[in-house]
């Protein structure tokens, strides 16, 4: 069990150190200013410590189907609202991890785990393909246009 | 967890993300015009195609460093890790959503109906999956955008090596591989069609963390004026799906697949036959 949090902190460390440096080079890239170095590191830290959070709460509670995501989500959500005295400093700390650097290292891990499934992949017919995608299509917009005609109706667009 | 795999894997993966996060950082943000509006590719969506070009499937196959470093083992690690590195996104996430929890507690109402916009793919796929001659297979394939939850209930009431199973391991399967780079591409392009911003974030939540990421922050990059409301609804809407979609999919996407299936097949069969070309005869 120990074993286990030092593992995954270990692993979450490394996760960080990619986001920061995506970050850095991000920021560069666009012109946009740099957070000084000691604000993104207190950033990532205060960010990781929700994670193992999030993870330590999916395995007290395994019987509760919510994934270590979603507990990661609800914290920093309940965290921020605005009449939490939590949020100022919080957000403060959070605001220098920028949102885009997170998603970078995870597509990454995606792309390359997915290598193991190529040769699956190649036994599908290409009707499962077109089939796919109408599903992506007829999901999405399903959801949008629902959406669009309730938010209409209730005044907010 | 660790103990189970070679510490020279972690290690290879390590300095391969290290590189494909700073390349797709260099190349950065890019927009371009296409007809009326603009797409607008971001560095997560170069992170997946080089991930997944460099495995050994692909060019690994052509370069012997590659191979070597990208072992079965390496990609192993990566599903795994895909789940670690999804957590300080959803902590973002988190620091979206609640700073605007007003404005979506208001927006309540068209959060949860939209849920039921998820059907839309059983009136839309599943007539096309008949209609390309797919039996049972056509039910799981397009039953929902087929991400774990799914693939958890076909398996059970059907097994997944059912006709049924095969189906939605199809989609499942085309959703990890293409999902996000085909969603990174609609979140933006989709503002074309007039649809509000708001409305398209909504429905960017589908129960997948990383389709969900490509679509409402190719969205919120498009709209810029818009973004804190966008990544805060698309956010909300995943996590409700996280919820309520297994239960949709058991209690309604189910009953109504198999419903239309019944009152659609004597059609299709006979279209079949008119054809008469016998392709079907096994």
């Amino acid at each position: 069990m120990q074993n286990k949090t030092i593992d995954q902190v270990k692993l979450m460390l490394v996760i960080g150190a990619m986001i920061l440096v995506g970050q850095k080079i991000g920021r560069t890239v666009i012109g946009k200013e740099l957070a000084p170095l000691g604000a993104s590191v207190i950033g990532i830290l205060t960010v990781l410590v929700i994670c193992m959070v999030a993870l330590k709460l999916k395995g007290a509670f395994p019987k509760v189907k919510f994934p270590a995501f979603a507990w990661a989500t609800m914290i920093a959500l309940i965290l921020s609202m605005p009449f939490m005295p939590t949020a100022k400093l919080f957000l403060q700390y959070t605001g220098n991890v920028d949102f885009l650097a997170t998603t970078t290292p995870i597509l990454a891990f995606a792309g390359i785990s997915v290598g193991t499934k190529l040769t699956q992949l190649k036994k599908i017919s290409w009707k499962l393909v077109i089939i796919a995608i109408v599903v992506f299509i007829g999901t999405f917009f399903g959801s949008a246009l629902v959406a669009q005609l309730v938010l209409k109706i209730q005044g907010i667009i | 967890m660790s103990t189970n795999y070679k510490s020279s894997s972690f290690r290879n993966l390590y300095i391969i993300v290290f590189i494909i996060v700073i390349i797709s950082e260099l190349i950065g943000i890019r927009k371009f015009a296409v007809g009326p509006g603009s797409v607008v590719l971001l560095p997560m969506l170069y992170a997946v195609i080089i991930g997944l070009v460099i495995t050994p499937g692909i060019l690994g196959k052509r370069i012997a460093a590659l191979k070597s470093m990208i072992t079965d083992e390496v990609m192993e690690i990566a599903g795994m890790l895909v789940m670690l590195s999804l957590l300080p996104l959803g902590v973002k996430y988190g620091t979206l959503v609640g700073p605007n929890i007003v404005k979506v507690v208001q927006a309540g109402p068209a959060f949860l109906l939209q849920e039921l916009g998820n059907l839309g793919t059983v009136f839309i796929g599943l007539p096309l999956a008949m209609a390309l001659g797919l039996k049972r297979e056509a039910i799981g394939a397009t039953v929902s955008i087929c991400r774990e939850p799914t693939l958890g209930v076909i398996g059970e009431r059907y097994g997944i090596n059912s006709p049924e199973g095969t189906g939605v391991l199809g989609t499942y399967m085309m959703g990890t591989v293409l999902g996000t780079i085909f969603f990174g591409l609609l979140g933006s392009f989709a503002v074309n069609t007039g649809i509000h911003p708001y409305a398209l974030a909504m429905a960017s939540g589908m129960g997948s963390g990383s389709m969900m990421t490509a679509a409402s922050s190719s969205l919120a990059e498009t709209v810029p004026a818009m973004r804190d409301t966008i990544l805060a609804y698309a956010a909300t809407s995943n996590m409700l799906t996280g919820v309520t979609g297994l239960y949709s999919v058991v209690f309604l996407a189910l009953p109504l697949s198999n419903w239309l299936y019944k009152k659609w097949e004597p059609f299709f069969a006979r279209r079949e036959a008119a054809e008469g070309s016998g392709k079907d005869a096994k």
